[in-house]
């Protein structure tokens, strides 16, 4: 029996029970989230009837940074002419929706949110996915929900801030995704397609933060963090799981093969004490040009 | 091990979440009596998202009590003196994790005893490595204490403290370890989002949202040890967030 013809079990009756509940606590929270959307749109005309949608400081800064890796970047293509092609290469990012850093953060997480909701919808396709272990199906359909809440939350913080909502995909990660669905050949595949997505958009969120302005959005941006880490975390133990030939030990509840995991299992899926942000997009990637 | 790992579990979530309910109600008092921070005390709550943002609202404050943003409550024993809420957040933090290290140290000597009986290995690792990383953690916040002029934190929390002692001595086995620091690591992650709405400086934002991740992850790693689902939440909550 190959690796791909390996069913692991699972209690679907318990599993859904969770997913139940997650999603009644979704409800009371979305119940929650539409008796204060009043009061965010209020929070909005006041944030613009005051001209208060940008923050000057923080714009300037951004501003100011970019202005400095351009000139870096044109000295390393060397002088007028590459000081030339790389502000053009800029000029498009700079035509951010309104300029505003949070609004930029928040498209850009939009983008990753939709990449990801597109990406898990394809894996849901694929044979090796949709008829393979049913705890992986669960988690790309939950996972793809969740994601798409996520999306949800950014863009409805973007509005509120008086910004243009983001309906593309990411645009450096796009083509990232559609070139790796060929090479997509069997579960494991997926698994790090999808890892590396949870990564970037844990590790943009986090290097998001400091640069709010905007409490709000910065704390929503940690709390969706703290739920896309979750995702990687998963996405770590299976692959790993995956790669060491144990499918069957992707079960919930595992109850007593809880003693047949390989040692590893216990910390392959945080490998650091901290969080880096190498893999973090900037402010302006996903942008609304 | 033979045994499912999911036995009865010795304590509850219940018995947890009053101690940092009681704690919760002191990064509150601690925030709105602060001036450090404007945005606080007036951003709304996010549209379709649970974590309260406004440190005034009620839900901030553990799951089982609702405690008002004007109400003062538990022992301040890691308050900064000069009521700087950064040096708050910094002292509670490594507050925390001197418990976590404590309480991992503990589970560490009670399964070498015997005391829980067969451990598995990845639930060894788990804990050796978990253990570490919040040493690494404590000491990065201790780094910025003493980088503020403080004092190194080299105790436990001491409002949780008592409750997690309680807790740990009714542990029998491998399940009941791991809910206990399901528990600290939920609160640990919790209380790093919820700061979050009062840190100021950019450097303890970053630190906090860094840990943050890496305690989530130690949550969905346990809970699926404990044969529920890794990411049960659409949004990170606040609820079980503790405090100076």
């Amino acid at each position: 029996m190959t690796v791909l013809h390996r069913r692991a079990r699972v209690d679907d009756r318990a599993f859904d029970l969770l997913i139940e509940e997650s999603q009644d606590l979704h409800t009371d929270a979305m119940a929650v989230a539409r008796t204060t959307l009043p009061d965010l749109t209020d929070f909005a005309a006041d944030r613009r009837r005051a001209g208060t949608t940008r923050d000057e400081l923080a714009t300037t800064a951004f501003q100011n940074s970019r202005q400095t890796l351009i000139r870096r970047l044109a000295l390393s293509v060397g002088g007028v002419l590459g000081a030339g092609v790389v502000t053009a290469a800029f000029a498009r990012s700079a035509a951010a929706a309104d300029g505003d850093i949070d609004v930029m953060q928040l498209q850009t997480a939009v983008s990753l949110e939709l990449l990801a909701v597109a990406t898990y919808g394809a894996a849901l396709t694929l044979p090796f996915i949709k008829d393979g272990n049913p705890v992986i199906v669960k988690f790309a359909e939950t996972t793809m929900a969740q994601h798409d809440e996520h999306r949800q939350a950014f863009s409805a913080q973007t509005k509120v801030l008086g910004g243009t909502d983001q309906t593309e995909t990411n645009p450096k990660y796009t083509p990232v995704v559609e070139a790796a669905k060929a090479t997509l050949l069997a579960p494991i595949d997926v698994v790090k397609l999808a890892a590396t997505l949870e990564q970037v958009a844990t590790e943009t969120y986090l290097a998001d933060l400091n640069r709010y302005t905007d409490v709000t959005s910065r704390v929503l941006m940690a709390s969706v963090m703290g739920v896309e880490c979750q995702h990687l975390a998963t996405l770590r133990a299976v692959g790993a799981l995956l790669d060491g030939g144990a499918p069957e030990l992707i079960a919930i509840p595992l109850g007593a093969d809880v003693a047949k995991l390989p040692a590893a299992a216990g910390s392959v899926a945080f490998p650091d004490a901290f969080e880096g942000v190498t893999m973090a997009s900037p402010p302006e990637e996903g942008a609304v040009k | 091990m033979n045994e499912p790992i999911m036995t009865s579990p010795t304590l509850t979530r219940r018995h947890i979440l009053a101690g940092a309910a009681v704690i919760g109600a002191g990064l509150v008092a601690a925030a709105c009596g602060s001036d450090s921070n404007d945005a606080v005390a007036t951003s709304p709550s996010t549209g379709g998202s649970t974590p309260a943002t406004d440190p005034a609202a009620d839900t901030t404050v553990g799951a089982d009590t609702t405690v008002g943003a004007d109400t003062t409550v538990g022992a301040n024993t890691t308050v900064a003196p000069d009521g700087n809420v950064d040096l708050d957040v910094a002292m509670l933090a490594a507050s925390l994790e001197v418990l976590a290290v404590g309480t991992y140290a503990a589970a560490l000597d009670a399964a070498t005893a015997g005391a829980l009986g067969d451990v598995p290995p990845a639930v060894a690792e788990f804990v050796t490595v978990a253990m570490a990383q919040h040493q690494e953690q404590l000491d990065a916040w201790n780094g910025v204490i003493t980088g503020a002029g403080g004092d190194a934190v080299t105790e436990p929390n001491a409002t949780l403290k008592p409750t997690v002692d309680e807790a740990f001595a009714k542990v029998k086995d491998v399940a009941g370890a791991a809910e206990l620091a399901l528990m600290l690591e939920q609160i640990a992650a919790a209380t790093y989002l919820n700061a979050q709405n009062v840190l100021t400086d950019k450097d303890a934002i970053m630190l906090a949202g860094s840990i943050q991740i890496i305690d989530a992850q130690h949550v969905s790693i346990l809970l699926y040890v404990l044969g529920e689902y890794p990411v049960p939440d659409v949004f990170a909550k606040v609820d079980m967030a503790a405090a100076a």
